[in-house]
């Protein structure tokens, strides 16, 4: 054999060796999956927002979620995205029929129902467990029409209004807003004599949607029925349009035309704002950024509207979705039935944010990282006695300003009151027709004309999903 | 065994060497590479669009062209074709000439002309998001530095003040400041990649030529519009048609300045291609908007085509 001669790299070896190289990437994963796959039902990839209190996630959940893993054998994988992304990755992960066995939306996916499994069994167990599901969550999480549970609910937010109390009381109403007249009559004065307006959406974002369907309801209309026939064209629907612009012109500015959804904590906290609709993040975020404008928010129940009607939309409903293609769907049960066993923690570790979905659910024996509540046997036990004696005040802080909340199981509801959530209601909610509408007349449009504009766009939209199959009500 | 043959010590004739082998085989990834992450998306989009298909729904149904007649009915996918023609059209002419200026500018020698040139390229080479956002910022209702400005050089936020009485400008609240706002954000991205196009164009044009005209007493501006900008021709003709597809295509300053408000005002293809096909679940009506797109681009890949192949023919 001839001895080889030292030489340059001819273009012969760097195609042998491009080659060898793309053929070696190319095979990688295959030769790991043999390893995936022997780790089957002994694994859970979970895929979650990352929580509005971050305490929620880095005290707390994450540490839950691997202790529950070691305990039960199972390795447990969490991941955080930012809120905006877990729709488009879910859509992605079902498409491609990979990805994370679990995943937690803010909204109900009724959208993503045929990709996801049926969790009757789950729900119908946590009931016999825990006791009676909140009617809300049952309706964010299961569709009447094809009888299937595409999620499992274990909290919901509440979405109160917020107000600035030295504001109010200065225009003579210190306990805040009653009815929706009063934020014309008293914020409007406030933006008059004092100079700081109301902050109620009218973007095309999360919190506006809410707080126009608030409204709505609270004007005894909405966006369908019980029945799920689309019911938003109608005189009431009208007045509270007609309300909404006279709203906007006596205490609000454009800005509300270009919110985000972190936009009314920042007003809020900022001193920009005399009346906000959110959760109690936006003050948890005010007592560690201004504990001065934080001591002087406080809440007040829904607004009731010209007949007495009063009701919110729960700020976030947090549904777990385990799709089909999940190898781990027995394992990702068991572990939906331990958050909701252990949802005290939840509670306390988000200061309060998270409520539960399951008010039966017996209180742990033993240490629970927080200072024992006494008498306490349940989680409504826990939550009436944090809501009447709040545990993250600040040193001089009122402690009770929480109280008006304990009850808000009472008046809060889901996005498709009075009926289920569903493609067709999640649609009209992802596309803004509703705060649009609103925005719309507060821009100068007749109120019959938006109206009518919005109801063209819903008929359309329930139509097109009628026509698979899931959403009922007519045509 | 040797890798030469016989007694002549020649190299022995290999598969590799034959040039109709080498030259597929090389060219392959790039044409890999095509259509995995351009034909095959470009195929699953018409696919989809023919279809019921959802983001929940794995199995499709033909449905004919049901979903371009849904869509050419909604008034919001009108109003996000006008929007995306205008935030097109009006950035790219913006850029024309402010990318012309600072090339002029920027030929010139001057003390600190390359730190000068990196921050105009830094817009280009920071992420897109990261920048947007710090836009949205610069432009926030409530805390806007811009009208803080404003403010102070007494235009705004007093009585008879020239630009109004309210304390802001509702940058994006208000729906013409908000498409403005777009506009100029992504005037400010796009900028420098045209700047250094035209740059590279301005440097090829040979100074004797230039001479001779300012010897025969041409001003700078005949100079400009009867020597520079038509020598600068085809190279403009690439800036310009590389903005108006990044620009047609473009989500992101959009979707991070105002989500496609107030009211859809400033809704544009992608962004409404992807409210409606991902966050709504519709992808089929989503794949209907983004096909929209089709047309024109190809109107533009094709005059691309055109123009790269006469200028290797020059």
């Amino acid at each position: 054999m001839a001895k080889k001669t030292k030489k340059a790299i001819t273009r012969r070896d760097f195609i042998k060796t491009a080659g060898a190289g793309v053929l070696a990437a190319g095979m990688g994963p295959t030769i790991f999956i043999p390893r995936q796959a022997r780790a089957a039902g002994k694994e859970l990839k979970i895929l979650q927002w990352a929580h509005f209190v971050p305490r929620y996630d880095q005290e707390w959940f994450d540490n839950f979620a691997k202790q529950w893993g070691k305990e039960n054998g199972v390795e447990v994988t969490v991941d955080h995205v930012n809120i905006g992304q877990v729709v488009p990755r879910a859509s992605a992960e079902l498409a491609a029929g990979k990805g994370h066995d679990l995943i937690e939306t803010f909204a109900p996916p009724a959208q993503l129902e045929p990709s996801l499994l049926d969790l009757t069994d789950v729900n119908q167990e946590a009931e016999r467990r825990f006791g009676k599901q909140l009617a809300l969550c049952k309706r964010s999480s299961y569709n009447p029409n094809t009888k299937k549970y595409y999620g499992f609910c274990h909290g919901w937010v509440i979405d109160p209004g917020d107000y600035r109390k030295s504001l109010w009381e200065k225009v003579g109403k210190p306990q805040g807003p009653e009815t929706w007249e009063d934020l014309i009559t008293y914020g409007g004065k406030i933006k008059e004599k004092l100079g700081v307006q109301l902050g109620i959406g009218l973007s095309q974002e999360l919190d506006s949607n809410m707080a126009s369907r608030a409204l709505l309801w609270s004007y005894d209309t909405g966006v369908q029925d019980a029945s799920e026939n689309v019911i938003i064209g109608n005189e009431r629907t009208i007045e509270a349009v007609q309300f909404m612009s006279k709203l906007y012109k006596a205490a609000m500015t454009p800005e509300v035309f270009a919110w985000a959804p972190a936009s009314n904590n920042r007003a809020l906290i900022a001193g920009k704002a005399s009346y906000i609709l959110n959760s109690v993040s936006a003050y948890r975020s005010g007592q560690k950024k201004v504990p001065e404008i934080a001591k002087d928010v406080f809440f007040v129940p829904p607004l009731k509207g010209p007949r007495g009607t009063r009701w919110t939309c729960e700020h976030v409903i947090y549904n777990y979705i385990v799709p089909t293609y999940s190898r781990n769907a027995d394992t990702a049960k068991k572990f939906m039935l331990a958050l909701v066993a252990n949802y005290d923690q939840a509670m306390y570790y988000s200061e309060l944010y998270n409520s539960p979905a399951f008010f039966d659910v017996s209180v742990p024996k033993g240490n629970r990282g927080y200072a024992k509540v006494r008498g306490a046997k349940n989680l409504r036990d826990l939550n009436d006695a944090w809501f009447d004696k709040d545990p993250f005040a600040l040193p001089g802080e009122a402690t009770d300003k929480l109280k008006p909340l304990k009850d808000a199981m009472e008046w809060s509801t889901n996005v498709g009151h009075p009926g289920p959530a569903s493609p067709a209601v999640g649609e009209v909610f992802g596309t803004f027709v509703v705060p649009n509408m609103m925005a719309n007349a507060a821009r100068g449009m007749k109120p019959e004309t938006a109206v009518g504009q919005a109801e063209t766009l819903t008929k359309a939209i329930f139509d097109k999903w009628r026509q698979k199959g899931l959403v009922g009500g007519k045509m | 065994m040797s890798d030469f043959d016989g007694e002549f010590g020649r190299p022995r004739s290999h598969i590799w060497d034959r040039e109709q082998v080498l030259a597929p085989l090389l060219i392959a990834p790039a044409i890999l590479y095509i259509v995995v992450l351009v034909g095959i998306p470009f195929c699953m989009a018409v696919y989809y669009s023919l279809s019921d298909a959802t983001t929940g729904s794995q199995t499709l149904h033909f449905v004919g062209l049901r979903n371009f007649q849904a869509v050419l009915k909604d008034a919001v996918f009108r109003k996000a074709l006008l929007n995306t023609f205008i935030f097109t059209l009006v950035s790219q002419a913006l850029v024309l000439v402010l990318a012309k200026i600072l090339a002029l500018a920027l030929i010139k020698d001057f003390r600190g002309k390359w730190l000068a040139r990196f921050l105009i390229l830094l817009p280009w080479t920071a992420p897109i998001a990261l920048g947007t956002i710090g836009w949205m910022w610069m432009l926030d209702s409530i805390f806007s530095p811009i009208d803080w400005l404003l403010r102070y050089m007494g235009l705004l936020g007093a009585p008879g003040a020239l630009l109004g009485a309210n304390s802001n400008l509702y940058w994006l609240g208000v729906p013409s400041l908000a498409m403005l706002s777009v506009i100029l954000v992504h005037t400010w991205r796009m900028l420098p990649l045209a700047t250094v196009i035209l740059l590279a164009g301005l440097t090829s044009i040979p100074q004797e030529i230039l001479d001779a005209a300012e010897v025969d007493g041409a001003g700078f501006w005949r100079r400009l519009f009867q020597i520079m900008i038509p020598m600068l021709l085809p190279i403009m003709t690439v800036a310009v048609l590389f903005g108006i597809v990044f620009t047609f295509t473009d989500i992101a300053v959009v979707y991070i300045l105002t989500q496609g408000g107030p009211v859809h005002s400033t809704q544009v293809l992608a962004s409404w291609a992807f409210f409606k096909g991902i966050e709504a679940g519709d992808l089929a009506q989503g794949a209907a908007v983004a096909l929209f797109l089709f047309p024109a681009m190809a109107g533009v890949a094709a005059l691309m085509l055109r123009l790269a192949r006469r200028s290797e023919v020059a």
